[in-house]
């Protein structure tokens, strides 16, 4: 088991700077940082100064072989836009984007997985007609616009809720229901399915010939194993939540990586961006081998293999 | 994102909650502005950035030694009282003796010396150095209140420069000790402007109180909260909402959903942004390409209905079709100039002329105002001119420009706000320019000449010069002039000047 784990981390590792040395050559060919730096009426003279003082003038194989380096020793670098280490910016957001995607992945759980097991439970009924349709609508509503809906109905016309920023919990709600809604859809379906295959399995049969009934024959014999496939689904959807919270962060203006990594990219912060695309691919093929790991530890059957 | 699509799909989702109900509106109760701007704000230091949203922070935290009246675009004293040239190479400036910093020190020659000679050192690395140091030798400290200029060059801008470009430190702002800090004023500014910065949390929120000991006439507001709020269709849910109560550089699609509410109103002013085609005169792209011809480029000039994309697509507001190389404020902008009408079969007689009845193939590459490009794109192709259109990011534009692959792009240009023609002219009709696609020396000759004077009626007459001959030879298409909307709530007198800039500090209830 500990030889798979190294195994997978190895090519964890192996995948984010694959992706992160994409990322770098994409972003140095289409574009040529110092202009997006200078800003647009920028005198060339500045433009060619701020080459020089960012090291943009040197080749690109230079350049990218001192940020592996960099971050091989702990060193970041420095932000272009933000001319802050990059480490002390992620720092200073990483809590902020996490609390939100907890929130979301909360959301999801608590949506999905009782919409799930009511349509589950309900198979063929109107109660499953409801939570397929509710499934297909919430997979359909791009974020942003699931957003800005949210904002008129809450923050507008009933104001319950604030429009925009991350000074309390109350700011976190509406967003956080946007990122979870997006999840919803392939939890409930896998949870609905597999706790159908579930019930009409043996045992569920053997428990009910020893007499249990409703909620005790659900929580402690169904749900564990319908839960299964459930767990590392939203193992992996909370890699997607911190990945993935760009365009929520940025239309509730949460400062959170999120965001940064948005106007990073608009900013063409080389450095930054490099260590955001490091740090999600991170955390999702993280959150893949946990997946694994959790269900090892829920299934005895997959820690003998 | 797709901002564009957010942008619509929000503004047709806020427009249909107008018939929902009404919301209490913040109003000037606490005496609070509360402004919202997409981008980030960063740095606090206007001697190290360059962007828009700068410009109109520095306004309001700044002080320079002149000032420009937005009603009439006239220079007036600042920090300095007067000034006099002693020769021609010499400036002598008289202050004030009543400016004090935020930090409530008392402003003195001292301090501006010491700005004026640290932009010009080269290991400031100012982002206004390169404006600076083309006329400024050095700065000298006559008495307590009096400084004297050396210049390096004659320059006409000198004054304006002053006056819009060089915000004004404490003597030492950058220096402690032997130790040099590029971004001392960039989190933790001392201006001497109206407003005195509380609190600012960079990229989220700048927050300004009135500056009580400022010298010049108070500002009537006293708090101004600035909020970064990357996207539109938020800004308009805090502005319906009260969270806000001014956004710009609102698409006027936007602004006319939001108009209708009564809580919320729409202006339109005038910016000194123009578009324009820049046409590849010289063949640098391509040799003996059809854009070489006159005729090519005058049928390129009667092509587009620059009226309709006025009207139609920058909203009429302030928009108006241009005709000179410059926007029509701007000091030496002649208008007087030959005009191309809006006429497609003149275009198209043109090109049978030039040899190309069946037209040819162009790549017009473009990065701003798609509706614009796709307009003038169909404008073009009415006339035979099969256009490639290359909609790319600015970068990819300026990196192919300097590469020396453009025969035809849509630009524009704001000129920073200044109302002369020297701010658009140098950096497009200059030999060191890459923007420089007409290879007409002496059009370059008259764009620099006139830099080089200080008479004012000269400098008139050179770009009178330069500007004719580039609508004579057709070396640009100019198209549109912008308008600048905003979006505030109506318990809001917010003024509209003729640069375009907004002005914040200027604001006030009703």
């Amino acid at each position: 088991m500990i030889n798979y784990i190294l195994q997978r981390v190895g090519l964890a590792i192996a995948v984010a700077f694959t992706v992160s040395l994409a990322a770098f050559l994409l972003l140095n060919i289409a574009t040529d940082p110092a202009y997006a730096i200078a800003g647009e009426e920028a005198d060339p003279e500045v433009i060619e100064q701020i080459r020089v003082r960012y090291g943009l003038d040197r080749p690109l194989w230079v350049r990218y072989l001192d940020w592996l380096t960099g971050v091989l020793r702990g060193d970041f670098g420095v932000s272009y836009y933000w001319n802050k280490p990059v480490a002390t910016l992620v720092g200073e957001r990483v809590g902020t984007t996490l609390t939100l995607a907890f929130s979301a992945l909360f959301v999801t759980i608590a949506i999905a997985i009782p919409l799930g097991a009511a349509a589950a439970l309900n198979r063929n009924t109107w109660i499953d007609s409801l939570a397929l349709w509710l499934a297909v609508s919430a997979q359909a509503v791009p974020n942003f616009w699931l957003g800005l809906i949210l904002i008129i109905l809450f923050a507008v016309m009933i104001p319950i809720f604030p429009v925009s920023g991350d000074h309390t919990w109350l700011h976190f709600v509406l967003p956080a229901f946007v990122l979870g809604a997006s999840s919803v859809p392939p939890v409930m379906r896998l949870m609905r399915t597999g706790l159908i295959e579930v019930m009409g399995s043996d045992y569920i049969r053997t428990a009910r010939a020893k007499g249990y009934r409703g909620p005790t024959l659900l929580l402690r014999h169904a749900l564990r194993n319908a839960l299964l496939p459930v767990v590392s689904v939203l193992a992996v959807q909370l890699g997607q939540k911190v990945g993935g919270s760009v365009i929520t962060e940025s239309i509730f203006a949460i400062n959170g990586l999120g965001r940064l990594a948005l106007q990073s990219i608009l900013g063409a912060d080389i450095p930054t961006v490099q260590i955001l695309i490091f740090l999600f691919a991170l955390v999702f093929v993280a959150m893949n081998l946990l997946a694994d790991i959790l269900n090892a530890a829920l299934d005895p059957r997959i820690r003998i293999r | 994102m797709n901002n564009r699509l957010t942008r619509t799909l929000g503004s047709a989702v806020l427009a249909s909650g107008l018939a929902f109900g009404h919301t209490a509106f913040a109003g000037p109760q606490d005496d609070t502005l509360r402004a919202a701007m997409s981008g980030e704000i960063l740095n606090l230091d206007y001697l190290y950035t360059t962007r828009r949203e700068y410009i109109i922070l520095a306004q309001m935290t700044d002080a320079t030694l002149f000032t420009m009246n937005p009603a009439n675009q006239q220079i007036e004293p600042g920090v300095a009282s007067s000034y006099e040239f002693v020769n021609d190479m010499t400036i002598d400036v008289q202050l004030r003796d009543d400016v004090r910093f935020h930090d409530g020190s008392a402003l003195n020659a001292a301090d501006v010396a010491y700005t004026y000679n640290w932009i010009i050192d080269p290991g400031s690395e100012s982002h206004a150095q390169a404006l600076i140091s083309r006329w400024l030798d050095r700065a000298e400290v006559l008495d307590d209140h009096t400084v004297r200029f050396h210049l390096a060059a004659i320059n006409p801008l000198i004054i304006r420069d002053m006056a819009q470009r060089v915000m004004l430190r404490k003597d030492g702002a950058y220096h402690q000790g032997d130790q040099v800090d590029h971004d001392a004023m960039a989190l933790n500014l001392i201006g001497a402007g109206p407003y005195r910065v509380t609190r600012f949390n960079p990229g989220v929120e700048l927050v300004l109180e009135r500056f009580d000991d400022y010298f010049g006439d108070a500002p009537e507001i006293e708090n101004i909260v600035v909020r970064n709020i990357p996207d539109m269709g938020t800004q308009q849910a805090e502005l319906m909402s009260g969270g806000i109560n001014w956004m710009f550089n609102v698409p006027l699609d936007v602004a006319r959903s939001l108009d209708a509410r009564p809580e919320i109103d729409h202006l339109a002013g005038p910016d000194l942004r123009v578009s324009f085609i820049v046409l590849d005169a010289a063949g640098v792209a391509q040799p003996d390409g059809p854009l070489t011809d006159l005729r090519v480029r005058q049928a390129m000039n009667h092509a587009i209905n620059k009226p309709e994309i006025a009207e139609f697509l920058m909203g009429g507001g302030a928009s108006e079709p241009i005709y000179s190389a410059c926007h029509p404020v701007q000091f030496g902008c002649t208008q007087d100039v030959p005009r191309y009408e809006y006429d497609p079969d003149r275009a198209r007689a043109l090109l049978a002329e030039a040899g190309y009845p069946d037209g040819f193939s162009l790549d017009l590459w473009a990065y701003r105002e798609r509706p614009n490009a796709e307009a003038i794109m169909a404008d073009l192709e009415a006339v035979g001119i099969d256009i490639n259109l290359r909609y790319v990011q600015l970068e990819t534009l300026n990196q192919a420009r300097a590469s020396q692959d453009i025969a035809a792009y849509i630009g524009t240009w704001g000129s920073s706000g200044v109302a002369d023609t020297a701010l658009i002219a140098r950096v497009h009709f200059s030999d060191t320019s890459d923007r420089h696609l007409s290879g007409d020396d002496q059009v370059v000759e008259w764009v620099l000449a006139a830099e080089q004077t200080a008479d004012q009626d000269l400098r008139f007459g050179y770009y009178q010069q330069a500007i004719t001959r580039i609508a004579e030879q057709a070396y640009w298409v100019p198209l549109v002039s912008y308008s600048a909307d905003y979006l505030v709530t109506s318990d809001l007198e917010f003024p509209l000047d003729d640069d375009g800039v907004p002005r914040l500090q200027n604001a006030r209830w009703k």
